[in-house]
């Protein structure tokens, strides 16, 4: 390179030297001490956060009570999930934009549709980062009439550890999840809750 | 023996990178040069060692051999070629191996280009750093980040193959690299920042020998970004290319601070000022590289793309934390010394507005700094889990923006010092012109909006002030005009200009509608006509890919399709784009074809100016070469403009630097 080892500071002649450079001030240790400080807490932070393997274990809610699922639904009513209780519920996190979700929502129709006249399960949707009228446009155009709960979703997805949509978590009669299911058929749902029912013993008439 | 091999390449590497670093660390302390001058032949093995364990790898995933835990867990023998070769990056191990082999070219770089100031204890300090990065992550190849496990494949083992999204898109093989290229160079100036603070060499020697590494970091990290948002455009079929997710802030972040230093540097280099700053931006890029490294991979945040789980976090939390001690605690003890006298005459002047642009630029950081990490802040007040979108960064980081692109109008037309107002009204009413031109014609081609017509206002502004230097520079030194640091500048101010009306016009003109067509039925939508002619399914070795064919006036077919993979039941769509000067149409099938006959559902989505994002993305990365390329060189004391003899004092645009 050019330059020479032990190059002069450049100071511009022109320029009044008029505070003194060396000593007296010490702004910049202050602000690095301060800056410091913060960097530390923000590190203690991370390191404190649970790491990915303890965080997926806590994201197994498969066998806990249900995080509360409540919110404004298409129709611009307030739902939650605790108004279901006594009934098996399916709860989905779905997207208007999500292709899987599209392919596994006819299934969902038939599903409910099948157990509509029993009334032994209601299905609660979820849209997940998606836009009220794409919603409801996909509804339009696709059936399916349970309550659909839109707007801020993101803290009952990640109460769930919702990962990616669609997901979709049956909850029991007495609020426990008992399964999840990444894209649903709606004979893997009847097979799954015949034999939750059998086993919990909580079967509704 | 793959195995083998890689272990091989991976012990050499640690132990030339321990030894490089105990070497030149005794060397430095008894000042012995000989020592100092044994760096590059520790270089030379350390980038051995990267290249051994990277050939063993890249030789186990082409043989698939599965027994390595690696090709076991990612590889497969129905992965095409291309794929398979950049399987290598596509999970955690194999990226570390990259980044390694990536830092041991680095290194070997700066010691040939150093090659006669080896015993400059400046040089060896910048140099021991290095050494202590590629310590750390030839560190992590051995420890929680080991890709030559050994695994025992069961007869007719095959594996998994990697995940669906890295296997359809060509542009996979070619983002991370160009990203790691950007990440991992930054580390050359970041060892220099921390020799010059060791060794209190406040000149502005270290500054010009590390100017351009920094430069071609920077344009390596540019080109990545824009590759990464690209395939995500062709590949996730949602019509976006930018969605503020954590691993796309943690790219974005150091480009951030790093385009901040590379204008700031200059304020230093013309007028001694903004040392410490300029030190702790050099610092700061290169924690938040780590930084992101550790967002990505520790699994801390949720992120779509985000490696899997991992245990390497605490690792890089804690490399983090030391380069966070050192930087700090070197800036502390050295800073009040480093503080130059000088101090900014006038707002209205360059490094005036240099200035601006790093408080911007500073404040732009800290804001998506501030979006990526606050779940984790809340969650550790309260334990509550927050999600911050998309709205957030939009409101907060646009305004910061729109006067940025302001202030790429004005600031290169300011001389230094000081400008006067009459000046400045001579030099900048050619790019309002151009400004209020863009404007005008916006409104004529049917833009509406406030925002959008603002931001069509002010890239011209900055485009026209941009193309006047370039004039400028082009009628005084001929071809020279467009080479050196502040003439490729301009050229990359007009690739972000580019970008900038590219990113303004397809955000607020973006049109989505969903059509369910019979076979041979057209729909037409915004001005386009969506013909629907049938449907075909193709059987391959990895998958199923079943594809509507459309005709978008009347030209195609196009083929938007849904993927099956043989492993794994991930459904992938696969948009199919058609891009034009003008706008983008893009199709995603929504719903199979269930029969010979049925309807298909398509989404359609229409933007403009998409393909002038990748054009400008290329002119930036042009302007690069063309700023790295020696201009006409100067002497940094030299006077900043020589008065032109025979006529009185009257200062010359001072355009050419560098």
């Amino acid at each position: 390179m050019s330059d020479a080892p032990d190059a002069p500071d450049v100071v511009d002649p022109a320029e009044g030297d008029d505070r003194p450079p060396r000593g007296g001030s010490h702004l910049t240790r202050n602000v690095a001490i301060a800056v410091g400080l913060l960097l530390a807490v923000f590190i203690g932070l991370l390191a404190t956060r649970p790491s990915a393997s303890e965080r997926s274990q806590s994201a197994k809610i498969v066998g806990r009570a249900v995080p509360e699922v409540s919110g404004t639904t298409l129709t611009g009513t307030q739902v939650s999930l605790d108004q279901f209780r006594g009934k098996w519920t399916v709860v989905n996190f779905f997207a208007s934009w999500c292709t899987p979700c599209r392919l596994e929502h006819p299934e969902l129709v038939k599903f409910a549709a099948a157990h509509a006249a029993k009334g032994d399960v209601q299905v609660v949707a979820v849209a997940f980062q998606d836009d009220p009228s794409a919603v409801r446009a996909f509804f339009d155009q696709q059936g399916g009439s349970w309550p659909v709960i839109v707007g801020d979703t993101g803290r009952i997805a990640l109460d769930f550890g919702v990962t990616g949509v669609p997901e979709s978590y049956l909850v029991s009669p007495d609020g426990l999840v008992v399964a999840k299911f990444e894209g649903v058929a709606a004979a893997a749902l009847d097979s799954v809750l015949a034999r939750a029912e059998g086993q919990t013993g909580v079967s509704t008439p | 023996m793959n195995l083998a091999l890689g272990k091989a390449g991976v012990a050499l590497g640690l132990a030339a990178a321990l030894f490089g670093a105990l070497t030149l660390a005794y060397g430095l302390v008894r000042k012995r040069p000989n020592l100092l001058r044994l760096a590059t032949a520790y270089s030379v093995l350390v980038l051995l060692g990267g290249m051994i364990m990277f050939v063993a790898m890249e030789r186990a995933l082409i043989t698939r051999d599965f027994t390595v835990q690696y090709v076991a867990d990612n590889g497969s023998s129905r992965t095409p070629a291309l794929y398979n070769f950049a399987t290598l990056w596509g999970a955690l191990e194999g990226s570390i191996i990259l980044w390694a082999v990536i830092l041991g070219g680095y290194i070997l770089a700066v010691t040939v280009k150093f090659r006669r100031r080896l015993a400059d204890p400046l040089v060896g300090w910048a140099l021991l750093t290095m050494f202590v990065v590629a310590l750390f992550f030839f560190g992590l190849l051995i420890g929680p980040a080991n890709p030559f496990k050994s695994f025992s494949p069961p007869v007719g083992f095959d594996g998994p193959g990697p995940n669906p999204l890295l296997q359809n898109h060509p542009l996979m093989a070619f983002h991370p690299p160009m990203l790691y290229l950007g990440y991992v160079g930054f580390t050359v100036p970041f060892a220099f920042a921390i020799a010059a603070l060791v060794t209190g060499r406040v000149g502005e020697g270290w500054l010009v020998a590390t100017r351009r590494w920094t430069l071609i970091a920077w344009g390596f990290l540019t080109v990545g970004i824009v590759l990464g948002s690209w395939w995500s455009y062709e590949v996730l079929g949602w019509g976006g290319y930018w969605a503020w997710d954590p691993v796309e802030n943690a790219s974005f972040l150091p480009w951030l601070t790093g385009t901040a230093y590379l204008h700031s540097v200059m304020v230093q280099e013309r007028r001694g000022m903004l040392r410490v700053w300029n030190l702790s931006l050099l610092c700061a890029t290169f924690a938040l590289t780590i930084l992101g490294t550790f967002i990505t991979r520790s699994g801390v945040l949720q992120s779509v793309h985000a490696f899997t789980a991992s245990g390497i976090g605490p690792a890089i939390i804690g490399f983090f934390s030391l380069i966070v001690v050192v930087t700090i605690g070197l800036i502390a003890w050295r800073g009040d010394r480093l503080r130059a006298p000088g101090r900014i005459d006038s707002p209205m002047s360059r490094e005036g507005a240099f200035l601006a642009n790093n408080v911007l630029f500073a404040g732009f950081a800290f804001i998506v700094l501030l979006g990526t990490v606050f779940p984790l802040i809340v969650e550790a007040a309260n334990g509550n889990r927050v999600s911050v979108g998309v709205p957030y960064f939009n409101r907060m980081t646009m305004p910061i923006g729109m006067v940025l692109l302001f202030l790429m109008a004005v600031a290169p037309v300011l001389p230094w010092r000081k400008a006067s107002g009459e000046l400045l009204r001579h030099r900048l009413l050619v790019p309002a012109w151009i400004g209020t031109g863009t404007v005008v014609l916006a409104v004529i081609l049917g833009a509406r909006g406030v925002m959008a017509l603002i931001a069509f206002g002010l890239a011209g502004f900055a485009g026209g002030s941009a193309m006047r230097q370039l004039y400028l520079a082009g009628r005084r030194q001929g071809w020279r005009g467009f080479i050196g640091r502040a003439n490729g500048g301009m050229v990359v101010h007009l690739g972000v200009v580019v970008i900038a009306l590219a990113f303004a016009a397809s955000q607020s003109y973006v049109r989505q509608a969903e059509f369910t067509l019979q076979e041979g039925q057209t729909a037409t939508y915004a001005g386009h006509t969506l013909t629907y002619v049938g449907h075909e399914v193709k059987l391959d070795a990895n998958k199923t890919v079943t594809r509507a064919l459309v005709e978008i006036d009347g030209t195609g077919p196009w083929t938007p399709g849904l993927q099956r993979f043989a492993n794994g039941n991930q459904v992938i769509g696969v948009p199919s784009v058609r891009t034009t000067p003008t706008n983008d149409v893009s199709l995603t099938l929504l719903a199979l074809p269930e029969g010979d006959g049925a309807p298909a559902t398509i989404r359609v989505t229409i933007q403009p100016l998409i393909m002038w994002l990748w054009i400008g993305g290329a002119i930036m990365a042009v302007g690069t070469l063309l700023a790295a390329f020696p201009g006409r060189r100067r002497n940094p004391i030299d006077p900043v403009s020589a008065p032109i003899p025979g006529a009185p004092d009257r200062r010359k645009t001072p355009v050419a630097v560098g």
